[in-house]
């Protein structure tokens, strides 16, 4: 086993969607200013909202472009909205909307947006171009959590923080249980799930799971390699990129989504702008997904897209060689 | 209800001298959406002049009416009531669309006092007003009971803490959303919700129900479960009574819709005539000589 960080201890696999439901209900019952708007797609800690504050549960139909502005009117009046649905409806659908009514006067709501790279709905659902389409949009903070317990801590900290959050809610396959449950979870700072200093990989959301297995990999072999949980990919921790590129020299990220405009990219800005270091981006080519069977077991889109522990270890392994390689130019 | 000849003619008055200014922002941009801001003239007159609850010197007051111009392009209108109103300096009349100014191009809110809500993608505003609607029954549903009645709180509120006012174009209702909002608005019994479309018959490709027809209008507002009714929208005596009756319901759980006919560009011949949605140039200083010629300088 390799050695982690103090509040990393790695366990069974656990949904993401339970960690975003205890937060939910803890932020809700803190706060009663937080307004669950709902767009027929049910709703984190949906239970708790209707046996305690039914008042607090808004329900606007399969119809986002006004749930996403109601959201913004509540919101102007000092209330907290948060909105759930799939990516695609929440944020996709009215992107326009959260750009003029939301952003704009960083009113402070919350979009709640389910399924990312890979599930069985396919590609209307799978909607891996999320981070691309929301890293543009000025004032939006974006969070992927890794896992249940640091969902659970995100959601507890969206609902502190004022102003726009986008928060990427995992549908499947479950990670693992990564962090302790005294994991302080920071908005907005990188996270080193593991030291190591042969290379560092860096990774958001699922592919935390991925990278971890990919990192016990790579100890066998002999490589030390650091990981980093990105869980908020915007505003980016600039500093632990730089300090990673200083220190360990090779740069792979990690990401269940499209590789356009995702972590990836935000990454190499920092590291072309900073400090130039050897960079591979893991994610998903230019192109939509697909159905498939998502099991840990049997992940067939995993396969598909190449984002297993073994495609993420033999990155790092041709990260490690694109230095050596460049070096020796030198 | 009828309003004594004196609040009419007073209003009148004022809506001159808002047409005043408005000729004032457009000589000095060269460039506005001239026709939609002068079919909107008496309805926003008669919200500031005389309807809305609203105090000039504290913009942010928490129990203030609130506005959203939907047609957040035909902020000129706005603007130059917030100047005769002192929460604009007048000076800002000569800075629309440029640089740094509080006159932005479209109605927003952080940039310019007085204003509710940020514009410009149309279709939006409707939706807005009825999330600020829904806030002021949570609001109410909060407030401690009031200790020196033992009267249910029901029977006391003939009045809302707010209420909210949205001003809808006739052709963003080819918007989608905009029924969204409308259904919406009508399941949470949002009474305390006053839409005002400004039906002036002409969007920027021609006439609007060419377009895409919205006709039958009122049926469609009506089918949706709002309380409906239609005015001339450059009468200031029926806007004033509309007005004041759509309040009055407060409190029979309908969503209120007044629909008020207008001409595109009223008051100015040129603009009339050529239904100007933005204009330019030859248009916007021919358009602002005859309005002056008509109403005076300021």
């Amino acid at each position: 086993m390799a050695k982690y960080s103090q509040y990393v201890k790695i366990g069974e696999r656990a949904v993401v969607a339970d960690g975003v439901n205890n937060g939910m209900m803890k932020a809700a019952e803190k706060d009663d200013r937080i307004i669950a708007v709902l767009e027929d797609m049910g709703f984190p800690g949906l239970g708790w909202f209707n046996e305690n504050a039914p008042e607090r549960v808004i329900e606007c139909g399969i119809a986002e472009a006004n749930g996403a502005v109601v959201a913004a009117g509540l919101a102007a009046e000092g209330f907290v909205p948060f909105i759930h649905s799939f990516a695609f409806a929440v944020v996709s659908r009215a992107c326009n909307q959260i750009r003029q009514s939301i952003l704009q006067d960083r009113f402070n709501v919350k979009l709640l947006g389910r399924e990312g790279a890979w599930g069985e709905p396919g590609i209307s659902h799978n909607h891996i171009e999320i981070i691309g389409i929301t890293r543009v949009m000025p004032n939006l903070v974006i969070v992927d959590p890794a896992d249940v317990v640091e969902a659970e801590k995100a959601m507890m900290a969206i609902a502190e923080y004022i102003g726009p959050v986008f928060l990427k809610i995992e549908a499947s396959p479950p990670p693992l249980r990564i962090f302790t449950d005294d994991y302080p979870f920071d908005l907005g700072k990188g996270y080193m799930v593991k030291d190591g200093k042969d290379a560092t990989i860096i990774a958001t959301g699922y592919m935390l799971t991925e990278s971890i297995l990919a990192g016990e990999l790579l100890e066998k072999e002999g490589i030390d390699v650091r990981i980093i949980n990105m869980s908020t990919i915007k505003p980016l921790d600039n500093e632990a990129v730089i300090k990673a590129a200083e220190e360990t020299g090779a740069i792979v990220t990690a990401e269940n989504a499209s590789i356009i405009g995702g972590l990836g990219e935000a990454v190499a800005t920092v590291l072309s702008e900073y400090s130039p270091a050897p960079l591979i981006r893991v994610g998903i080519e230019d192109e939509f997904s697909q159905s498939g069977r998502i099991m840990p077991e049997v992940d067939e889109l995993k396969t598909h897209f190449g984002l297993g522990a073994e495609d993420v270890a033999l990155s790092v392994k041709e990260c490690m060689a694109k230095r050596e390689r460049l070096k020796k130019r030198k | 209800m009828a309003h004594d000849e004196k609040l009419i003619s007073e209003l009148e008055e004022k809506a001159d001298i808002v047409r005043r200014n408005i000729f004032t922002i457009f000589d000095a941009s060269q460039m506005g959406h001239a026709g939609g801001t002068m079919s909107l003239v008496e309805i926003v007159t008669a919200l500031y002049f005389h309807h809305l609850k609203i105090d000039p010197k504290n913009c942010d007051w928490p129990e203030r009416d609130r506005l959203v111009l939907s047609k957040a392009h035909c902020c000129e209108a706005i603007y130059a009531i917030l100047v005769e109103l002192g929460v604009l300096p007048r000076e800002t009349l000569t800075t629309y669309y440029r640089y740094g100014s509080p006159l932005q191009g479209h109605a927003d809110r952080w940039c310019t006092q007085g204003i509710d809500y940020s514009g410009g993608s149309l279709g939006q505003g409707l939706s807005f007003a009825a999330g600020l609607a829904l806030a002021e029954k949570f609001k109410v549903l909060r407030q401690p009971p009031s200790q020196s009645s033992l009267m249910p709180r029901y029977i006391t509120r003939y009045n809302p803490l707010y209420r909210s006012y949205c001003i809808l174009g006739d052709g963003e209702c080819h918007e989608g959303q905009v029924w969204e909002a409308a259904m919406f608005a009508a399941k949470y019994k949002l009474d305390n919700l006053i839409n005002i479309v400004d039906y002036n018959k002409f969007s920027l490709d021609g006439p609007t129900n060419e377009i895409m027809q919205i006709e039958p209008f009122i049926d469609k507002w009506k089918s949706f479960g709002w309380w409906v009714t239609e005015i001339d929208g450059h009468n200031l005596r029926e806007i004033v009574d509309v007005l004041d009756l759509a309040s009055n319901l407060y409190g029979d759980g309908r969503p209120k819709c007044i629909i008020a006919h207008t001409v595109k560009g009223h008051g100015v011949p040129h603009w009339e005539a050529m239904h100007t949605h933005i204009g330019r140039g030859e248009v916007i200083s021919r358009g602002v000589q005859e309005g002056r010629a008509k109403y005076g300088k300021v």
